[in-house]
C-alpha cells in the first residue's frame, strides 16, 4: 500500500476499528515503529528501516490531534497553545482565540471547557508550530452529531486557510466526504480503494493512484500486521 | 526567606568542632557522666561526648573503625586485645573493679537475701540480665548462676539486655521482677529511690577488672590525654568509689 | 541530668534533608524508567527497589555494613577517594537512608507517572519537546500529588529510621546519633524525661507531615 499526499491536501483514511488506521497514523507521527517501512515528507526521509533511519516524533515537525484532545490539564488554554511554539507569541494566540470567539477562555484550565472548545484548542495547539503535516486521529468522534457537523466544516476551512497538508483518520464515511479532498479506505492494513471522495464512495470503483516524483510528495510505505501499506501522496492537480 | 537560606546553609554544613568521643561500658552510665561534669568545671573548653554500650560492642565498633578517642571496658581483655592489635596506643590501665548485685523494685516485696533461691520463686517471672556474649556483667551474672547450679532452671525467665544498662532499665520499668546488674547502676539516685539491691559475693564470678586506653584515633586530638590523666586523679577516684567501684593499683 | 540536647534533632533534619534531596535526583529518573519500560529488567529493578520495604532493617544494615565497611567495595573506594570512612559517619548513614527510603520515593512516583495520560505525553513529543522537557513540563506537574507524597514519605521515613542507622552508623554525636537512637539511649539510661521530649517531637512531626500530605492531596484531587 502506497500513497502520496499533495501539498495542502486533506486526505482522509477511512477504516473500521482494527483496520490499522490508527497504527498507520502513529507510525507517521513516529510514536510507533513499523517492522519495515519508508516515509518521506517534502524530500526529507523520516523513516527508512533499511537504512536504520527513524526520526523521533520531536524531529518530524508534525501536529497531532488526539480523539480525547490530550490538552495539558496543568496549563491554561493560552499556555496549552503556546507550548509548542518556537517563538512564544501571546498576542498572535489571543488573536487566534478571538477568531473562534474563545478569547474569554484564555486563562481557563481545560477542565472548564466544552468538548468543542477543547477540540479547537487542541487544533490550534497543533497548528501554531507550523507543522509540515497535520495528523488527526478521529478528532471529532467524541462530539455530539450537531456540533460535529459544524466542526467538520470548520476543520476543513481551517486546513485550507492554514495551507497545511493533513491526514485524518476516521471511521465515518459522511465525515470523509465532507472533509476530505481525497479518501483512502483501508482494511486489515491494506488500501482497498483510493481517489476523489465522491468517486470512491459513490461508484465503488477502485481508482489508481498516480505516482509522481515531485519534491513535495509524501511517500509512505509501511509493513504492518496485515501486510505492506504503501501510501504516496502526489501534489493534487486542481 | 532569609531564615530558609540560613536553614539550608545549616543543612549543608558538615563540619564539627572537635570533641572527645568516649565509648564506655554501660555500667559507667552515671559515674562517668559525673566525672565529666567535674572535669568540665576545670576545663570547660573541652567537649566530651559519651556513648555507652556493652564492652563487646565497643570493641567490635573500634575494630570496625568507629572514631572513638577513648575506650572504657568493663573487661580488661577487650582493651588488651585492642592494644595488641595496635588500635589502642596506651598501655591498658585499670580504673576500677566492678561488682554485680541482685536488684528489685521495692513494691515486689521480694527478700533478696534469700539468694539464690529467690530467683526460683514463682512470683519471679522474668529476670533481667545483660547479654553474656559481649557484656562482661552479663558474663559474670551467668557465671554466678552456673556456680549455684541454677542457670538451666532460670534460663526460661531470663530477659537479655544488650548491655547491663538496658538490663537495669528492664527491671527498673518493672518488666522483670529481678535483675542482675552493676552495683554502679544500683547506686544511682533513681535506682536507689525505686528499689533495693543485694550485693552478690565476689567469689561467684571472675573479677570484673575494668580498664581503659586511648585509641589510635584519640592521638589526633590533644585534649584526650588531659581527660585520660584526669580519670586517674584522686577526684575521679572519689567518684568511682561513690558508685561502688573498688579501686586497685594493680596494673596487670 | 543535663538539659535537652538539640544536636540529634538537628542531625535528623540534616539526614532527612540530604536523603530526600538525593532521592529526588535518583528517584525521578528511576521512576520514569520503571513507569514506562516494558522490559524484564524493569520488573527486576522494580522488585529490587521494593525490597527495603519488606526486609528487616537488620538485613539491610548487615549487608550495608559489609559493603560500606573498611574492606567493603564502596567503603574502601570512598576511603581512597576522600580519606574518610563511611561506616560510623554521616555520609554512610545518608547512603544507607537513601537505599532504605528508596521505595518511599520511587513507588508514589511510578504510580503517579503511570496515571498521567499517555496521550498528553505523546502530544508533547509531537510538539517538538524532548523527553526531558516533557518530563519536567508535562509529567511532573500532572503527577504533583505523587511527587509531594514521595517527598513527604521519604523525609518522614528517614526521620523515623532506626535499625539501619544503628547498624551502619553506631551512635556518634553529630555524625550518626539521630533522634530515634537518642531515644533508645535515653531509655537505656533511664532518662525518661529526655526520651519523652524526643518521642513527643517525633510523634508530632510524623502526625503533622502526614496530615499535611493528606490535606494537600485532598485539595488537589477536588
Amino acid at each position: 500500500m502506497d500513497f502520496d499526499v499533495g501539498e495542502e491536501e486533506f486526505l482522509v483514511i477511512l477504516g473500521n476499528s482494527g483496520s490499522g488506521k490508527t497504527t498507520l497514523l502513529r507510525c507517521i507521527a513516529g510514536l510507533e515503529s513499523p517492522e519495515e517501512g519508508y516515509i518521506e515528507v517534502g524530500g526529507e526521509v523520516w523513516l527508512d528501516t533499511k537504512r536504520g533511519i527513524n526520526l523521533p516524533p520531536q524531529k518530524r515537525g508534525i501536529g497531532f490531534v488526539f480523539q480525547d484532545y490530550a490538552l495539558f490539564p496543568n496549563m491554561t488554554v493560552l499556555e496549552n497553545i503556546l507550548y509548542g511554539m518556537k517563538k512564544r507569541d501571546r498576542v498572535y494566540v489571543i488573536e487566534l482565540l478571538k477568531r473562534f470567539g474563545m478569547e474569554a477562555l484564555w486563562d481557563k484550565k481545560p477542565d472548564k471547557l466544552s468538548g468543542g472548545q477543547k477540540q479547537r484548542v487542541a487544533l490550534l495547539r497543533a497548528l501554531v508550530s507550523n507543522p509540515k503535516l497535520l495528523l488527526l486521529d478521529e478528532p471529532l468522534s467524541a462530539l455530539d452529531p450537531d456540533l460535529r457537523l459544524n466542526l467538520q466544516k470548520e476543520l476543513k476551512d481551517f486546513q485550507k486557510r492554514a495551507c497545511i497538508t493533513a491526514i485524518m483518520v476516521s471511521h465515518d464515511r459522511e465525515e470523509a466526504i465532507r472533509t476530505g479532498d481525497r479518501v483512502v479506505i483501508i482494511q486489515n492494513g491494506k488500501i482497498v480503494e483510493g481517489g476523489k471522495p465522491y468517486k470512491v464512495l459513490t461508484s465503488g470503483q477502485p481508482l489508481l493512484i498516480e505516482k509522481r516524483k515531485d519534491k513535495d510528495r509524501i511517500l509512505i510505505i509501511l509493513k504492518l500486521d496485515g501486510g505492506f501499506l504503501e501510501v504516496e501522496l502526489p501534489k493534487e492537480e486542481l | 526567606m532569609k531564615k530558609i537560606i540560613l536553614l539550608v546553609f545549616g543543612l549543608l554544613n558538615l563540619g564539627q568542632a572537635e570533641v572527645i568521643r568516649v565509648f564506655a561500658a554501660a555500667d559507667l552510665q552515671y559515674a562517668l557522666r559525673e566525672i565529666v561534669a567535674f572535669y568540665n568545671k576545670l576545663h570547660p573548653e573541652d567537649k566530651l561526648d559519651l556513648v555507652f554500650g556493652s564492652s563487646g560492642k565497643g570493641y567490635a565498633q573500634i575494630r570496625a573503625g568507629a572514631p572513638f578517642h577513648l575506650f572504657f571496658s568493663a573487661n580488661m581483655e577487650y582493651v588488651q586485645n585492642l592494644y595488641m592489635e595496635g588500635l589502642i596506643v596506651t598501655e591498658p590501665k585499670v580504673y576500677a573493679v566492678g561488682r554485680i548485685v541482685l536488684w528489685t523494685r521495692k513494691d515486689t516485696n521480694l527478700d533478696l537475701s534469700r539468694f539464690p533461691e529467690v530467683l526460683l520463686d514463682p512470683k519471679v517471672r522474668k529476670i533481667a540480665i545483660a547479654n553474656w556474649e559481649h557484656a562482661p556483667y552479663g558474663k559474670a551474672a551467668k557465671e554466678v548462676l552456673e556456680n549455684h547450679g541454677i542457670f538451666r532452671k532460670v534460663r526460661q525467665k531470663l530477659v537479655v539486655g544488650e548491655n547491663v544498662s538496658q538490663a537495669a532499665s528492664f527491671v527498673y520499668a518493672g518488666t522483670a521482677e529481678l535483675g542482675i546488674i552493676a552495683l554502679s547502676l544500683a547506686k544511682t539516685p533513681q535506682m536507689e529511690k525505686a528499689g533495693k539491691y543485694w550485693l552478690i559475693p565476689e567469689e561467684g564470678h571472675k573479677k570484673l577488672i575494668q580498664g581503659y586506653g586511648i585509641t589510635k584515633e584519640g592521638l589526633k586530638v590533644k585534649q584526650v590525654k588531659r581527660f585520660y590523666n584526669f580519670v586517674g586523679s584522686p577526684e575521679a577516684r572519689k567518684i568511682f568509689l561513690k558508685y561502688g567501684f573498688m579501686l586497685t593499683d594493680d596494673k596487670r | 541530668m543535663e538539659g535537652i540536647n538539640y544536636a540529634p534533632i538537628w542531625l535528623t533534619l540534616k539526614l532527612s534533608f540530604w536523603t530526600t534531596l538525593i532521592l529526588v535526583v535518583v528517584g525521578i529518573p528511576l521512576a520514569y524508567y520503571l513507569a514506562y519500560t516494558k522490559s524484564r529488567l524493569g520488573l527486576f529493578i522494580e522488585t529490587l527497589t521494593t525490597l527495603p520495604l519488606v526486609l528487616p532493617p537488620t538485613v539491610l544494615g548487615f549487608y550495608l555494613l559489609l559493603l560500606l565497611g573498611k574492606h567493603g567495595f564502596i567503603g574502601s573506594l570512598w576511603h581512597r577517594l576522600f580519606d574518610r570512612q563511611l561506616v560510623f559517619h554521616f555520609e554512610g548513614i545518608v547512603l544507607a537512608s537513601v537505599i532504605y527510603s528508596l521505595p518511599m520515593m520511587v513507588h508514589p512516583l511510578v504510580s503517579g507517572f503511570r496515571s498521567v495520560s499517555r496521550n498528553i505525553i505523546e502530544v508533547s513529543w509531537t510538539l517538538g519537546k524532548s523527553k526531558l522537557e516533557t518530563l519536567i513540563r508535562v509529567i511532573l506537574p500532572n503527577a504533583k500529588a505523587s511527587v509531594l507524597t514521595g517527598l513527604v514519605l521519604s523525609f518522614a521515613h528517614t526521620v523515623g529510621e532506626f535499625g539501619v542507622v544503628l547498624m551502619v552508623g553506631g551512635n556518634i554525636e553529630g555524625e550518626t546519633r539521630v533522634i530515634s537512637i537518642a531515644i533508645y539511649d535515653a531509655v537505656e539510661a533511664i532518662d525518661y524525661f529526655t526520651a519523652h521530649v524526643y518521642a513527643i517531637l517525633l510523634l508530632a512531626f510524623s502526625f503533622l507531615s502526614l496530615a499535611l500530605l493528606y490535606g494537600v492531596n485532598r485539595r488537589w484531587n477536588l
